[in-house]
């Protein structure tokens, strides 16, 4: 199992060693004053241009930690550089180059998308002669434009989202925190979001993403760390962390599932060679495979089965999804609370790749 | 803490830092938006109007009735009760607009707004200053809009002149709208101390309400207090809204008129107006240290 500040398999995703970094997090606590602890010893360094998941169940100190690094709250131990900047002593500087999204959708209600936009052009001093284009490239964005002069309070929540995102975007940042950006939006809405979310990273943003949807994380992020009880306990790429949970499996399901026939597609399939070192055995209807190129193998499964004369009446591929990674790591499911109703509602289908 | 004229690493990103704006600057951006903000809703402006002005004519009509004896008794026969009462419905405006001062605080809270504005570069005091000084603007307007109305009534009434509405003119007016601002500053730390206390917006607007009310009664506002009961002669001291009628009033009737204690150090209406600057001066002092304490705690958050 992959342990905090390692960097598990060197992945092809794996941040080049000398990319500066945009965050760097080291041994940080944050203590309540109701004596909580709600982050216990986290180290982070995410390089410029990441694109990085946090992790967690609730009230695992993801929210603490992200409030932390955006300067909201100080360590108690420890010490955060954004930009090269400490949150504590020059946190000035660090709100000037980082865009903060909170969970819940921060943005003026009362005034439209274009006033927003203003609003937040002035706060972090765009110059007066970049706003309009500035303004209109972000609505452009976020597909705000043709309602643009209407009062966001008449928004879905959807739509508020996207206005909250471009309002966080004004001033460039070149760093980029997301609390749990799309909670409560519908899938399609979720859809739109992350596709702004990869433009702006493509753009060279680093972005700092804490989710509860684990598709989301798989999708978007080149590295992933989950957070637990304010301490990291795993932390690598998607795929990385996903390998160590587990293989693909390929189950087979035969026309005619008797032992005798399970036993020879099986013995088949062994002498064949095709499949080197994977493991099948047996199940109630057919076998199953289970080898980490489980999917890629199942052509060459079918044929020799065909050319073997046994009929084939179904098959299935399994692959291990964050899900298994949450479970095996946190030893319980991702919805162990009540905060979030969103999540229960979290369908197999949707987590599944 | 930001101007340290360190080096910007260079960095290869396609983007850039926001630059630093002014106190003054920052001040403007809060102000506008404020501003921006009050305008979009009408409707609220309006009700923290229309209730002062419906006291006004129904307490003009009705006490106005009686009133005469007692104004004869206390500040003179030959003040209409209209220009008596004037001082306590422009108290009772900046006092519905002051009130609601913390509600906007809690919709930020709420919505997000506010750990926005800590996490940009703005500076803290300045947007503060920047909300209440567009509040003032609106008690301000509030304030000659009653004034306007006072004048109107006097001309109306058959019986009545618009002759000495306004004693001390044009610098008298200046004074009012000092009065009533810092009377307003009371209030509006009192709400964004509710605000800040509850988080809530609905105990916010509801505390407003329950205090703001009574205390316009227990007070001089609507007659002299040496004709009312002892009990509420007692709590006026206490109370606010005493000192911001008193010291409009002595405006606007030009003479010494306050009804808690006797001062008689200065000359005529300062006697008045002195005290009751000096009154609410601390009063607004001391929430208003009091509300900004509990915003820098808000916005520090409770870490060790």
């Amino acid at each position: 199992m992959v342990s905090p500040e390692s960097q598990p398999q060197s992945d092809s995703t794996a941040r080049p060693q000398d990319t500066p970094l945009a965050i760097e997090a080291r041994d940080i606590h944050v203590t309540y004053d109701d004596g909580t602890e709600a982050v216990r010893g986290v180290d982070l360094r995410i390089a410029e241009g990441e694109f990085f998941g946090f992790l967690g169940p609730n009230g695992a100190g993801k929210t603490t930690t992200i409030r932390t690094l955006v300067t909201l709250l100080h360590p108690t131990e420890g010490e955060v550089r954004i930009n090269g900047y400490d949150t504590t002593t020059e946190s000035q500087r660090v709100r000037e180059s980082i865009g903060y999204m909170a969970q819940e959708t921060s943005i003026d209600l009362e005034l439209t998308p274009r006033e927003n936009l203003q609003v937040a052009c002035r706060m972090y001093g765009v110059p007066r002669e970049e706003r309009d284009e500035r303004i209109a490239e972000l609505l452009d964005l976020v597909e705000l434009g043709d309602v643009a002069d209407k009062r966001a309070e008449t928004f879905s929540g959807g739509m508020q989202k996207r206005l909250d995102t471009a309002t966080v975007l004004v001033h460039q940042p070149p760093v980029v925190f997301l609390d749990e950006p799309t909670t409560g939006l519908d899938p399609e809405a979720r859809l739109r979001v992350w596709d702004y979310f990869e433009r702006i990273n493509d753009r060279g943003t680093t972005v700092f993403l804490t989710t509860q949807y684990l598709e989301e994380a798989d999708q978007l992020c080149d590295r992933l760390a989950v957070l637990e009880d304010g301490q990291i306990i795993a932390d690598g790429t998607p795929d990385s962390l996903k390998a160590a949970v587990g293989t693909d499996t390929l189950r087979v399901e035969l026309a005619q599932p008797t032992a005798t026939r399970k036993r020879r597609a099986i013995e088949t399939l062994q002498s064949d060679g095709a499949l080197d070192g994977a493991s099948i055995e047996a199940t109630s209807n057919g076998f199953a495979i289970h080898a980490a190129d489980a999917r890629a193998a199942a052509t060459t499964v079918f044929r020799t089965l065909v050319d073997a004369d046994i009929a084939v009446a179904g098959f299935d591929v399994d692959s291990p999804t964050l899900d298994d990674v949450f479970l095996s790591l946190t030893g319980e499911a991702d919805d162990d609370g009540s905060e979030t109703p969103d999540v229960t509602a979290l369908s197999p289908a949707e987590v599944a790749r | 803490m930001s101007n340290a004229a360190g080096s910007d690493e260079p960095s290869d990103t396609p983007t850039r830092k926001a630059s630093g704006n002014s106190a003054l600057t920052d001040m403007r951006i809060s102000f506008r938006r404020w501003l921006v903000k009050t305008s979009r809703n009408p409707y609220v402006t309006f009700t923290s109007l229309v209730q002062p002005v419906i006291f006004f004519v129904l307490m003009a009509e009705v006490l106005g009735a009686i009133a005469g004896g007692a104004l004869a008794g206390t500040v003179g026969g030959d003040i209409h009760y209209v220009t008596y009462l004037t001082p306590a419905i422009v108290v009772q405006s900046a006092l519905s607009a002051a009130a609601v001062s913390g509600i906007g605080l809690v919709d930020d809270m709420e919505t997000g707004m506010f750990d926005k504005t800590l996490i940009s570069p703005m500076g803290r005091s300045a947007m503060f200053v920047g909300k209440v000084l567009s509040e003032l603007v609106r008690i301000v307007v509030q304030t000659l809009i009653i004034l306007g109305l006072g004048y109107l009534m006097l001309v109306l009434k058959p019986e009545a002149t618009a002759t000495g509405y306004l004693q001390t003119g044009l610098p008298g007016l200046v004074g009012i709208l000092v009065i009533t601002t810092l009377f307003g500053g009371v209030f509006m730390a009192y709400s964004n101390i509710v605000a800040l206390v509850t988080r809530d917006r609905e105990a916010t607007i509801m505390i407003a309400n329950l205090l703001t009310f009574p205390l316009l009664f227990v007070s001089s506002a609507f007659l002299p207090l040496a004709v009312l009961p002892e009990w509420i002669q007692t709590v006026a001291i206490a109370n606010p809204i005493t000192y911001g009628v008193d010291g409009i009033r002595a405006l606007m009737l030009g003479q010494d008129v306050l009804s808690v204690f006797e001062v008689t150090a200065f000359d005529g209406l300062w006697n008045t107006v002195v005290p009751t600057f000096g009154v609410l001066a601390a009063f607004t002092l001391v929430l208003g240290v009091i509300a900004v304490s509990l915003l820098n705690r808000a916005a520090r958050a409770e870490v060790q």
